[in-house]
């Protein structure tokens, strides 16, 4: 047999395991410079876990479950476990588990491999790598602010120098589709077809009998919704008269917080972002670069699911996908930087070869030793 | 940056005439599109057009290939990849039918009952599960890739799950209609990275919208 890798991982050599190295190190200093720790958490969580997260009242879980997960196994104690989806709820159980007794807020940050099963182009289809932070027992605009400076600082820090961050709140669009109709299946097809991204299918629903019309065409309206500033006033003027503005005074002034300390032309606001993870519950948002046609970052607001473990706080996190980064860095121009030895010593007396390298070690200077 | 020219993904086949048609009226330079001859790109000043397969159009976009195109709503939910679907371009009109020969009522029911599994032929075996599944039905599922309207008349399955506009393919050969999986038209689709940072493609969203809100659906 040929000797190969499993589908969906591969080897890095040394150019590119620098290049993810140097780059997802200036990510991980930039979440230090605004005071977040490191944390690690097993590859492997208990099955039983992830679905505790999952049992919340969500109109239309569809994050990550057990059952989804590629890698699932029964361990030599019988245990039903999954190599981790994502990090997010594993910091959850952490925090409502071991740190129970320790008052937040809690600012951690993590570069962990994951292992999800999706379409990739970068070779990578199930294992990446995430840079993410979590920010938990703060809730409310400042908090929201902070996490997007962080992450659109890190972008800037990882290289990407083109690239824009679209946010929204899931506050809007549930207000809408619970006031819209009580057909519960319904309201599951209306945010099926949001997360699906189908905005014909959303129109569709919008004009279904049994929806009150005004509703159903702000939300096929609000699939619609982006642009800078004047989208809040567009927002406003759609769902006010409809008692339908949950998060969005919220997400205003986030968005001008975020815009007095950033590049603003690199955020817009887009109500049609809601997050394939459901477990949002205020802010989404996405990051996107031009050239790459999948989201660099995803992040938000889930002030629900630290409950699922019993301890009730808000949170908000995002996870920027290092290999996707790269590609956009690459993209934009960036270059690799350099690994190799910068110098190589000869010699025949090998004591003099070791204690002239050392010199060299001690001045930072990257030596190898040659040939005898 | 110098912005690079849109790159727009046309499906060839039934869909090509009036996407042609449709992207010359919102505006794009189309020359050299309706007739391409063996070309599979067409570049005019700020626009390319590629030509692809049906069924390709949703891999182009997703991955990068294309920041939009246009493709049947049949061949999306049987790809199922991930791309926004914007506009519902109303032509191109077909539906997903369930069919049987019209001669063996009743031995599709008897198999099921007596083997708890229905047999069906099928180009679209994503639809054809996802359908049975919602109902309840155990199925095999057998890939064909064409005339499948062969395999319930020489015993190999019970029915098929195909295409049909208007119907005259699965008379001439005997089929009759039992279920409506669903119907479908030509969709706008996009990436979602495109639509997020580039107005190009946000704005021909917008003028395709414009141009086919009040059109009925038609046939291509």
């Amino acid at each position: 047999m040929i000797p190969k890798t499993p589908r969906g991982f591969r080897d890095v050599l040394p150019t590119e395991a620098a290049w993810r190295r140097s780059t997802s190190d200036a990510v991980c200093r930039q979440f230090e410079l605004w005071g977040y720790e490191p944390i690690e958490t097993p590859a492997v969580e208990l099955a039983a876990v992830l679905d505790e997260a999952r049992s919340l009242d969500n109109t239309a879980a569809q994050f990550t479950t057990s059952a989804e997960a590629p890698f699932r196994f029964f361990d030599s104690d019988s245990n039903l476990v999954v190599l981790r989806p994502d990090v997010t709820i594993p910091v959850a159980r952490l925090t409502a588990t071991r740190l129970a007794d320790r008052p937040g807020p809690f600012r951690f940050y993590y570069r962990e491999p994951v292992f999800t099963e999706r379409a990739s182009t970068y070779g990578q289809e199930r294992q990446f790598t995430q840079l993410g932070i979590e920010f938990i027992g703060r809730g409310g605009y400042i908090a929201d602010a902070e996490v997007l400076c962080v992450c659109m600082e890190a972008l800037s820090a990882a290289g990407v120098r083109d690239y824009t961050v679209a946010i929204g709140t899931v506050g809007v669009l549930n207000a809408l589709v619970g006031a819209a109709c009580d057909d519960a299946a319904w309201r599951d097809r209306v945010l099926r077809a949001f997360h699906k991204s189908d905005m014909v299918a959303v129109d569709a629903l919008s004009r279904e009998d049994g929806v009150k019309p005004a509703y159903g065409d702000a939300i096929a309206r609000l699939a619609r919704l982006r642009g800078g500033a004047e989208a809040f006033e567009a927002c406003r003027a759609l769902c006010e008269p409809l008692g339908c503005v949950d998060g969005l005074d919220d997400l205003e002034r986030t968005y001008e917080l975020v815009i007095a300390n950033t590049d603003a032309g690199k955020l817009i606001v887009d109500f049609s972002i809601v997050s394939s993870f459901d477990y949002y519950t205020g802010l989404v948002f996405k990051a996107y670069a031009p050239q790459v046609p999948a989201s660099l970052v995803s992040g938000g607001r889930y002030d629900t699911t630290l409950a699922a473990f019993g301890r009730n706080e808000p949170a908000a996190g995002f996870a920027i996908g290092l290999e996707r980064v790269l590609a956009a860095i690459e993209a934009q121009g960036a270059t690799p930087p350099e690994s190799g030895a910068q110098e190589t010593l000869c010699g025949d007396d090998p004591y003099e070869l070791f204690a002239r390298a050392a010199e060299l070690r001690a001045q930072g200077v990257r030596v190898e030793l040659g040939g005898e | 940056m110098e912005q690079r020219p849109l790159r727009i993904a046309v499906s060839k086949g039934s869909l090509f005439g009036d996407a042609v048609e449709l992207l010359t009226e919102a505006g794009l330079d189309t020359t050299g599109l309706a007739d391409p001859g063996r070309r599979l790109i067409i570049s005019n000043p700020g626009v390319e057009f590629i030509i692809v397969r049906p069924t390709d159009a949703p891999v182009f976009v997703t991955y990068g290939g294309a920041d939009c195109g246009i493709c049947g709503k049949d061949t999306l939910v049987e790809a199922g990849l991930s791309v926004m679907e914007l506009v519902d371009l109303k032509f191109g009109y077909c539906r997903f039918i369930v069919a049987e020969p019209e001669d063996a009522r009743g031995v599709a029911e008897e198999n099921y009952e007596r083997l708890g599994v229905l047999r069906i032929a099928t180009k679209y075996p994503n639809i054809t599960r996802s359908f049975f599944e919602e109902k309840g039905v155990q199925v095999d599922v057998i890939k064909m890739h064409g005339n499948i309207e062969l395999a319930p008349l020489v015993g190999m399955a019970d029915r098929i799950v195909d295409i049909t506009a208007t119907g005259t393919t699965l008379r001439e050969n005997k089929l009759r209609v039992v279920d409506e999986v669903l119907a479908s038209t030509a969709r706008f689709i996009a990436n979602s990275a495109s639509v997020r940072t580039d107005a190009r493609v946000r704005e021909l969203a917008a003028r395709l919208e414009e141009l086919t809100r009040d059109r009925d659906v038609t046939l291509s």
